[in-house]
């Protein structure tokens, strides 16, 4: 085979639309990220988020037998987790990190217990119907598109990145920091909800696995996406690509390095691609209202 | 009198101390309600778990030997994160300690002792070399050390699972199974409560601790890498070279992360098999937060780990509930321990009621 029929055989058609559709979940959770890190508020959380996303996915269409339902309840339950982390970072003066780190954990124990304890497999439940994946993905670019014109064009986006800069400014000019911090981290759980609901919908059934640090893979692609959503949609749609390129080259290459390509490259592009990007002035910050 | 009321006020000992049994019952609360509403017995689930825990001699061996290489993890995460620094790859980091280990203690050939000392020393280097990297990256480069230790982590499991298993380079052919040979009887740490798996790896967690402490409490170094976080821009102009020093913390990190990794192989396994932990990384961030980043807190944080490791196999095998339900209540610790304004609310709330 020459090199020629080999880089034939890797790049199709099929290359391109699993990168679509891998690149859907790491776009949402940079999205959602985008939102809360530009209001002050750090979430590693989302990976615990897109885990309780898919979950509660599998849970509801196990007992409703409705994928559309399900979706809205595994978008509801990201929220839930978002306001949780909110509240422990406004209202409890958590660290950020520190409290993502929780509800990371927190998420991770509660998978495998109620997977346990509803269809008595650690870990995995059971098939369910599912929505066609792709409305999510069409779901993704519809939001990073509303997403640039929301921060960039309108007042609310000016609103938010206040927020995030200069708290104390925000305040002044009659803003309320607490409330646009609470809306926004919200915005971003139920945007690793949805995340969560594609992972399900994308194989048919939850397992504990099926995020495998594509939340952390998230965050990464904020930051090479410099804070912005298209940004954001850029570095995860390199993310994708290289994970699609991964699931092609198995037949390849030993599985065992494939599988870690994603993992290799994140830390080598963040250490070598990467200017140092514009960070929000008040990131992880406590305001204290004077 | 009086004064001993003042001391038990002002003391940060005790507040720290209290706050953290608040929300270690917090949490158990919370978790009955889970389990009365998911309908499982309540005092069922209890009574194994301290059954699995601490019910009998073989229990206690049990929690001990799962909470050896939690305290080391959690050593290693609270020593980032006293530099201000989170290292969350400790489970890499464990995974490359415990693969070097592995190696030098079964093709080096050394007298009894020095070999387990060599195969130690070697297993703590390569877990320093696994936190050195984004340690530099984070110093030099300003890479968010979060991101690069995760991704590291996995990498490190990748890596070790590529070369134990067939066709890998350091696969043990006598078996199917993703391992290595068996490691020389010289580098073994015995075993010193058996039947139990608990070995001399307890001790050298021990001795970790002690390291730990003295160093953070008691050299110049260590106050600088506190100071580092506690306040960079201080520290900075303190004159501590601040870059230095969170290369040195993620280092540090790697080398107790790495001794996790090598007790596990010389006291537990005598061989590196691949998946040989069920997540003690991962629990030394629950255990270094739990400790409320003090070494000796290290101790009990990863005894409490260990026994609900422990305890909640007891529970799946009685049947009373899901096992999982340890992990549940580690993570319920975890988010009440963290929000200390939460409990002091919750507390003052109580004492407001009393009066």
């Amino acid at each position: 085979m020459s090199i020629w029929e080999l880089l034939g055989d890797i790049f199709t058609i099929h290359l391109v639309l699993a990168t679509l559709r891998l690149a859907t979940p790491i776009a949402l959770i940079a999205l959602g990220e985008t939102y809360s890190e530009r209001v002050g508020i750090i979430n590693v959380g989302v990976e615990g988020t897109a885990v309780l996303g898919g979950l509660v996915s599998a849970l509801v269409a196990f007992y409703t037998g409705s994928p559309w339902i399900a979706l809205i309840a595994a978008v509801l339950a990201g929220g839930l987790a978002g306001g949780l982390h909110a509240l422990w970072c406004i209202r409890f003066r958590a660290n950020h990190v520190v409290s993502g780190i929780g509800i990371n954990i927190l998420i991770a124990g509660l998978a495998l217990f109620i997977t346990s304890a509803v269809w008595g497999w650690r870990g995995t439940s059971s098939y369910s119907d599912t929505l066609n994946s792709w409305y999510i993905v069409g779901a993704m670019f519809v939001l990073i598109i509303a997403s640039q014109i929301l921060i960039f064009r309108t007042k609310w986006g000016l609103r938010l990145r206040v927020v995030g800069e200069k708290p104390e400014a925000a305040d002044t000019a009659g803003i309320n920091v607490h409330r646009t911090r609470y809306v926004y981290t919200i915005v971003n759980g139920m945007l690793c909800g949805l995340a969560g609901a594609f992972f399900f919908n994308n194989v048919g059934r939850f397992t504990t696995g099926m995020v495998g640090g594509r939340g952390f893979i998230g965050i990464a692609a904020m930051v090479i996406g410099n804070y912005s959503p298209f940004g954001a949609l850029g570095a995860a749609l390199m993310f994708g690509f290289i994970d699609a390129l991964q699931m092609r080259l198995q037949t390849y290459i030993p599985s065992q390095f494939s599988i870690m390509l994603p993992y290799l490259i994140t830390v080598l592009v963040l250490a070598f691609l990467i200017k140092r990007a514009q960070v929000p002035a008040a990131l992880g910050q406590h305001y204290i209202k004077q | 009198m009086s004064s001993f009321i003042r001391w038990v006020r002002q003391s940060t000992f005790l507040r720290e101390t209290g706050i953290t049994f608040l929300s270690i019952s917090l949490a158990f609360g919370v978790g009955c309600i889970i389990l009365w509403v998911a309908g499982y017995s309540i005092p069922a689930v209890f009574a194994n778990l301290w059954k699995g825990a601490f019910g009998n001699r073989l229990s206690i061996g049990q929690t001990l030997t799962k909470a050896t290489p939690i305290i080391l993890t959690s050593l290693s995460f609270l020593v980032a994160f006293r530099s201000g620094l989170f290292n969350i790859g400790a489970e890499g980091q464990m995974y490359v300690g415990a693969i070097a280990a592995a190696v030098v203690a079964a093709q080096l050939h050394l007298p009894a002792v020095l070999h387990a000392i060599v195969s130690l020393a070697a297993g703590g280097l390569a877990g320093a070399f696994w936190g050195w990297i984004p340690g530099y990256l984070k110093a030099r480069r300003g890479v968010n050390e979060f991101v690069t230790t995760m991704m590291l982590s996995y990498v490190a499991i990748g890596l070790t699972d590529f070369l134990v298993a067939p066709r890998g380079p350091l696969h043990d052919p006598k078996y199917m199974a993703n391992q290595t040979a068996r490691i020389d009887l010289t580098a073994m740490l015995p075993r010193i409560m058996k039947p139990t798996q608990v070995s001399w790896a307890i001790v050298v967690a021990g001795i970790a601790v002690l390291l730990v402490w003295y160093y953070l409490f008691r050299t110049p170094s260590g106050y600088e890498l506190r100071a580092v976080g506690k306040s960079p821009t201080a520290a900075d102009y303190g004159g501590v070279r601040i870059r230095r020093k969170l290369i040195l913390a993620l280092s540090l990190a790697g080398v107790l992360a790495g001794l996790a990794g090598a007790g596990e192989v010389l006291g537990t396994h005598f061989r590196f098999v691949d998946g040989f932990s069920p997540g003690y990384g991962w629990d030394g961030i629950a255990g270094g937060l739990i400790a409320r980043a003090h070494p000796v807190g290290a101790i009990f944080a990863a005894l409490l780990m260990g026994a609900l490791r422990a305890g909640g196999m007891q529970v799946q095998r009685s049947g009373a509930a899901p096992g999982d339900i340890a992990a549940v209540l580690q993570g319920l610790v975890i988010f009440f321990i963290i929000a200390p304004t939460l409990i002091r609310m919750l507390f003052r709330w109580r004492r407001r009621r009393a009066e």
